[in-house]
């Protein structure tokens, strides 16, 4: 009776829904619910299976201690199986008999692994927010509408820089805010959040507690339940040392580009395959082109492919061996236009030091190059007229002195003559000698008149209308000898000249040829002239006695310098005819052989 | 009186030669006085006596400034003849450039001859003009 008495008491603890065992006094399992037992994962049991219950709360350490008060207690364990980790809570109950004495304990075991596990990913949510608050310094704000009560988090309060302690109520958190735009912002989107369901986000200006003004972004939200508005939820962030730092970004932006875009150069900057990136103001002004009509071009797309080539050979050897070009001078071409350039170009370098293209500046030297031609053109006719004005000087002296030096020694002689004969013969030579210097002083006026008065003014004249009439002058002289003059100048070629020099030009080249003609042959003058962009070219060639070059090529217009055993040959018109084209801008070459012939090329020069 | 076997005048101003002339009688006797224009006629002169194996001038009055061949063109033809006998050579001259003096300086270290350098007016002739240095000493 008894047996069947306690079969049925254990039956019924095996059907329990709740998870239930029964312990006696020395902490042996007696039976338990099925729900229990699948819970720890144990057989059905029995007199034979023993199983002792510290075992099964191994975690537990003083579990037996505990039983043995006699008291309810319940604690937290869990187990470890495939399934993963099931988090458990058991109450231990005193089991009493109908005499109340202790017989063992009642356990009762829920499975709370849902309730851990939420608990777990609050803990966890609550972790990456104060991580976030932490990494982003982004403070929160939570404003309750019922009961106007504000909380700050602990960013909140330090960005506003009040102890941890501090509670604001929502006048003192707005008068944070910089009296005047950022304040009466702030009030009014706090107020439309409310009134009208509007959220913000504006960068305001707030004065710590501290008193340090400092930029913040703030936002708001209002959460909303039947319609109203119950509380807003909102952050705010300090922004004042980017906003700083942007504001230093811009200024100095704003100084690099003003600076660039000032400079009396042509700045830009190239990347690696020499397209432009950036461009100044100069550098448009001098394609006549808008920025954006130049950023990504190359200089092919800009320039001929000679120049481009030039160019782009430089940029290459800049950006390989890192070495920059200072101050080189350079010529451009554009749209047929010549720029002289004093170029730069510096290596440009990213952040991490590599090299992505180049910086070039360029000085448009044009002007100043001109006027060093100008200069060096000025020295060259300054240093050959100082030339002349040496050897005119010379030139002078010697012939002056020639004379005086025969006058002296005359006079000497006819101090101490007595023979009356020999006294006219000194005074006859006296007579010769005077003659021979007012010759020479004849001859150096006309010299010193060429080179004082090439102000004179030049004027277009007809060069075949001027031939014609100096060789009027020699028409008894040629007819006497059957001498031809070949005269191919065409009618309407026009030379700017000084008309008296023209004159001499003509004549002391024709009586040259006139002079000087071959013993053996009939004299023929041929007479050219061309026409050109430089000017006029005219050339006089005869077929007489030639001269030879080898040996006189300096001397042939030297002054008194002759070659010809002649009784007229002065050595002065051919001296005279250099020194006449010369100061006209132009200039006198020869050609000649030996018993051939001679010619004389004169170019005049058109510019006035 | 100095007793010269040749003389040339190489002058293409008939007035400086006249004055060479007139001084010389006073000072040497001479029987071959050669007068030439200029450089060029001395030296054929020169070349045609050597043919010749006439007697080659011991003293030459050269003037600088001469048509066709001027005074150092001369000179230069004639070191280039390489003649033993000895010649004195006096340079005849109204030029005051220095670069003639210059000139002269660099001829007289390579000329194998006596060369002298008379500037205009001349109102005498020494007796080492006619190369007799040794004498008139």
């Amino acid at each position: 009776m008894k047996a069947v008495k306690k079969v049925d008491q254990f039956y019924l603890l095996k059907q329990l829904p709740k998870a239930t065992a029964l312990l006696c006094k020395k902490g042996i399992l007696l039976d338990a619910s099925c729900s229990w037992l699948d819970i720890f994962g144990l057989p059905p049991q029995d007199e034979t299976t023993k199983t002792k219950v510290s075992l099964l709360y191994s975690e537990i350490p003083d579990l037996k201690r505990r039983l043995k008060e006699n008291k309810s207690f319940s604690l937290q364990h869990k187990i470890e199986n495939t399934d993963g980790t099931r988090y458990l809570k058991s109450y231990f109950a005193p089991w009493f008999d109908e005499k109340e004495n202790v017989i063992g304990t009642i356990i009762q075991t829920d499975d709370i692994t849902p309730e851990v596990q939420k608990e777990q990913q609050i803990d966890w949510l609550n972790n990456i927010l104060e991580t976030k608050v932490e990494v982003s310094e982004t403070g929160w704000w939570e404003f309750n509408v019922q009961t106007e009560e504000l909380s700050w988090c602990k960013e909140t309060k330090r960005i506003h820089q009040v102890p941890d302690c501090f509670e604001p109520t929502t006048i003192e958190a707005i008068n944070f805010f910089k009296p005047g735009y950022s304040q009466n912002k702030v009030s009014m989107l706090f107020h439309k959040a409310i009134a009208s369901n509007q959220s913000y986000n504006t960068k305001l200006m707030i004065v710590t507690f501290n008193g340090e003004e400092r930029w913040v972004r703030i936002t708001g939200k209002p959460f909303v339940k039947d319609g109203k508005v119950i509380k807003v939820f909102g952050t705010i962030k300090d922004i004042h040392d980017q906003e700083i730092a942007e504001t230093r970004i811009k200024e100095h932006q704003q100084l690099l580009s003003t600076l660039v875009d000032s400079l009396p150069l042509n700045v830009y900057v190239k990347d690696l395959e020499s397209r432009k990136v950036l461009v100044n103001k100069g550098e448009c002004n001098y394609f006549d082109k808008r920025v954006e009509e130049l950023i990504g071009k190359t200089d092919f797309d800009l320039y001929g492919e000679k120049d481009a080539q030039i160019s782009r050979e430089e940029d290459i050897q800049v950006m390989k061996n890192l070495t920059p070009i200072i101050g080189k001078e350079t010529v451009s071409t554009l749209n047929g236009k010549t720029t002289h350039f004093l170029t730069s170009k510096i290596p440009h370098f990213d952040l991490e030091g590599k090299v992505c293209g180049l910086i070039g500046m360029s000085l448009d030297i044009t002007a100043m190059k001109k006027k060093q031609e100008e200069l060096c053109n000025l020295i060259n006719i300054t240093s050959m007229q100082n030339q002349k004005l040496i050897s005119f000087a010379h030139i002078v002296s010697h012939n002056l002195r020639s004379h005086s030096a025969n006058f002296s020694m005359l006079l000497g002689f006819l101090n101490s003559e007595k023979d009356p004969q020999e006294r006219k013969r000194i005074i006859d030579m006296l007579t010769q000698a005077s003659d021979n210097l007012l010759e020479t002083l004849g001859n150096l006026n006309q010299v010193v008149d060429i080179n004082t008065k090439t102000a004179e003014t030049k004027k277009p004249l007809n060069l075949q209308n001027n031939i014609v009439k100096v060789l009027e002058n020699f028409s008894a002289l040629l007819d006497k000898d059957d001498s031809q003059i070949i005269n191919n100048v065409e009618e309407n070629i026009e030379v700017s000249c000084i008309p008296a020099y023209l004159d001499s030009i003509i004549l002391n080249l024709v009586s040259n040829a006139v002079k000087y003609k071959s013993p053996n042959r009939t004299l023929l003058i041929t007479i050219n002239a061309v026409k050109s962009t430089e000017g006029v070219l005219l050339s006089i060639s005869d077929n007489g006695m030639g001269i030879d070059l080898d040996k006189y090529r300096d001397k042939i217009f030297g002054m008194y310098k002759t070659f010809h055993n002649r009784k007229d040959a002065k050595g002065f018109g051919l001296y005279l005819v250099k020194n006449q084209i010369e100061a006209m801008g132009g200039s006198i070459t020869v050609q000649s052989e030996v018993d051939k012939g001679t010619t004389f090329n004169v170019y005049f020069n058109e510019e006035s | 009186m100095k007793k010269v076997s040749c003389i040339f005048i190489v002058d293409d101003d008939p007035i400086t030669v006249f004055g060479i002339k007139k001084m010389l009688k006073s000072v040497a006797s001479c029987d071959d006085i050669q007068i030439f224009q200029n450089g060029h006629e001395a030296h054929e002169a020169i070349k045609e006596r050597l043919k010749e194996g006439k007697i080659i001038p011991e003293v030459v009055f050269l003037d600088i400034n001469m048509p066709i061949m001027d005074g150092w063109e001369f000179l230069d033809e004639l070191i280039a003849l390489d003649i033993k006998e000895h010649i004195t050579i006096n340079m005849i001259t109204s030029s005051i450039d220095p670069l003639d003096y210059k000139k002269w300086n660099g001829f007289k270290n390579r000329c194998p001859y006596t060369l002298n350098f008379k500037n205009k007016p001349i109102f005498k002739i020494e007796a080492n003009d006619l190369g007799c240095m040794d004498i008139a000493s």
